[in-house]
């Protein structure tokens, strides 16, 4: 079995504008909790985490042009 | 989800206590005391049975991983064969338990061949009766093959799919990768759409096997008197242009606890689910504005095709949830064939004969409008929402191309008010719902809190359901 993940990179998954980053580094979140409000397709959407843990970067600020795959945020695991 | 080191391996316990046992693995499938075998328990590989399944009359067979770690040799490929014919005979699930290595090296071409033998038995049977297959183990070669040829894949924790073991991978390519990430839950739950259903213990894999195939091979009636309406308007949020989760809605839409979301983690910009409406056997297609935005893109096309044509095969009624901003555009898709993979889904909609039921819930544009199973497709009723939006694309981006000349002299400051003025007069003219009732693309628009009945009734005023005449090619 592998060894479980220490980190994580919450991407993009489309191109997108980002209109609102709504963490900090530092901040604590839960597995669900929006961090970066997305507009693209003509639409907001929410980026969720996936696990919980604490926001270690954030690489992305509002205006930004982000591609498929550009990392948003990172979180160590809790 | 714990497990032992690899380094302190068990003792080899002897056969009669082996968990790998096929006798216990079809025993742990079927309704308790219902199992009857229809093969030898020869040491072949594999084992046959017929049982019953939450009462319904079901055939399987497992793999015996107590043997030459399950590998298929002719006369364990023989045993499968017996089972289809068996199944083919009864009108019955057929469900395929694996823990193989593949084909007998012993046995050389022989068991190759016998292995072949299996994949034209699975593609005969392929839209006639359900499969559905269970990997629980290593499933390598042809035990990886045999389950991608059926309907239904489920992964047990322990199971791993790959053409060939990380040994043959590293002295053939030099690539260094271990089974897990060759073949685990990861790869094809999330990125290769081999598998449909990932578990979390091998209970879970023969629990969500039982539901599935009572689901497909004791369909129920629909009893219209029996559906209840809720409100529906619930599960969105206020604001249009917000993205949103759309699980509660298809959870609310299908009768409490019944969903059985396929692969739920692959293209997840678009649900497929199976589940039961007025106790009637349905499936749930419904894009999902929370990923992508819930456009359609090539694999998601491709996703919902494949569940579309294994409804339509098996005589499922399907109802459509819209909420759809269009095709995602751009390079990536074009060279990732967004084209054809996009045309499977007019197709395999284009060609169903169940009745099929579109929902739009909040909008639907361009080509993805046609795609989402369309009144120019055939749809068995079309309703949508109040306030929905049918139209080619979003009124603004529409009077943009239209009226470019007409925006680029006003001046900047009175661009916004001018746009919204033509907006609406656009949105008049073209787009909107009542629009798309009047020219016949929608036959009604129903409120969320009466949509579970609406959706019912149409079912049921369909009529006998018929069943699509094709196999179910894992598209």
């Amino acid at each position: 079995m592998a060894r479980e993940p220490r980190s994580a990179d919450i991407v993009a998954e489309m191109v997108a504008n980002v209109m609102t980053v709504t963490v900090e580094p530092g901040d604590t979140v839960a597995a669900g909790d929006t961090v970066v409000l997305l507009e693209s397709m003509k639409m907001e959407i929410p980026v969720l985490t996936e696990h919980p843990g604490t926001v270690s970067a954030v690489k992305v600020s509002s205006g930004d042009v982000v591609q498929e795959g550009d990392i948003l945020v990172s979180l160590d695991l809790s | 989800m714990t497990q032992a080191p690899a380094a302190a391996k068990p003792a080899k316990l002897p056969r009669g206590e082996d968990p790998r046992n096929p006798n216990h693995r079809l025993a742990a499938f079927f309704d308790e005391g219902t199992l009857e075998l229809i093969t030898e328990d020869d040491g072949s590989g594999m084992l046959a049975a017929v049982g019953k399944v939450a009462g319904t009359h079901v055939v399987a067979f497992c793999s015996d991983a107590t043997v030459m770690g399950g590998a298929m040799g002719e006369v364990g490929c023989k045993a499968v064969v017996h089972a289809y014919e068996r199944a083919l005979a009864d009108r019955a699930p057929i469900v395929g338990l694996w823990h193989s290595g593949g084909a007998r090296l012993a046995e050389g071409v022989l068991s190759l061949h016998a292995v072949g033998e299996i994949f034209h038995a699975m593609t005969q049977a392929s839209g006639k009766v359900p499969q559905i297959s269970v990997v629980l183990g290593p499933a390598a070669g042809g035990a990886a093959y045999g389950p991608a040829l059926t309907d239904i894949v489920i992964l047990g924790p322990e199971g791993r799919i790959f053409v060939t073991g990380p040994d043959v991978v590293r002295s053939v390519t030099g690539e260094d990768v271990d089974m897990l990430r060759l073949g685990g839950p990861e790869p094809h739950g999330r990125r290769s759409g081999v598998v449909h259903i990932l578990t979390e213990s091998e209970a879970e894999a023969l629990e969500r096997a039982r539901g599935v195939a009572s689901l497909l091979g004791a369909q129920g009636t629909l009893d219209v008197k029996h559906v209840e309406d809720v409100d529906l308007s619930q599960m969105l949020p206020e604001s249009k242009k917000r993205a949103y989760d759309v699980h509660p809605l298809v959870e609310a839409i299908l009768d409490e606890g019944t969903a059985q979301e396929v692969h739920a983690r692959w293209a997840p910009n678009i649900v497929t689910a199976l589940g039961r409406f007025g106790g009637r056997t349905v499936g749930v297609i419904a894009n999902n504005p929370l990923r992508l935005g819930g456009c359609l893109d090539s694999l998601s096309a491709e996703k919902a095709s494949r569940f579309v044509r294994m409804c339509d095969a098996f005589g499922v009624p399907l109802i459509v949830v819209v909420d759809v901003p269009g095709y995602l555009p751009g390079v990536g898709q074009e060279w990732d064939g967004v084209v054809r993979r996009g045309a499977k889904l007019l197709h395999a909609f284009g060609e169903a004969v169940v009745p099929r039921v579109t929902l739009v819930t909040r909008k639907t544009y361009g080509g993805a409008y046609i795609a989402m199973n369309s009144r120019s497709l055939g749809a068995t009723k079309v309703f949508a929402w109040p306030g929905a939006e049918v139209a080619v694309m979003g009124a603004v981006a529409a009077i943009r191309i239209l009226h470019r000349r007409k925006l680029l002299e006003v001046a900047p400051d009175i661009r916004p008010q001018v746009e919204a003025e033509l907006a609406a007069e656009h949105e008049r003219i073209a787009g909107g719902v009542d629009k798309a009732v009047e020219i016949g693309v929608v036959d009604e628009v129903v409120d969320p809190t009466v949509t579970r009945t609406a959706l019912a009734k149409a079912i049921a005023d369909a009529g006998i359901v018929q069943r699509g005449v094709h196999g179910n090619i894992p598209l």
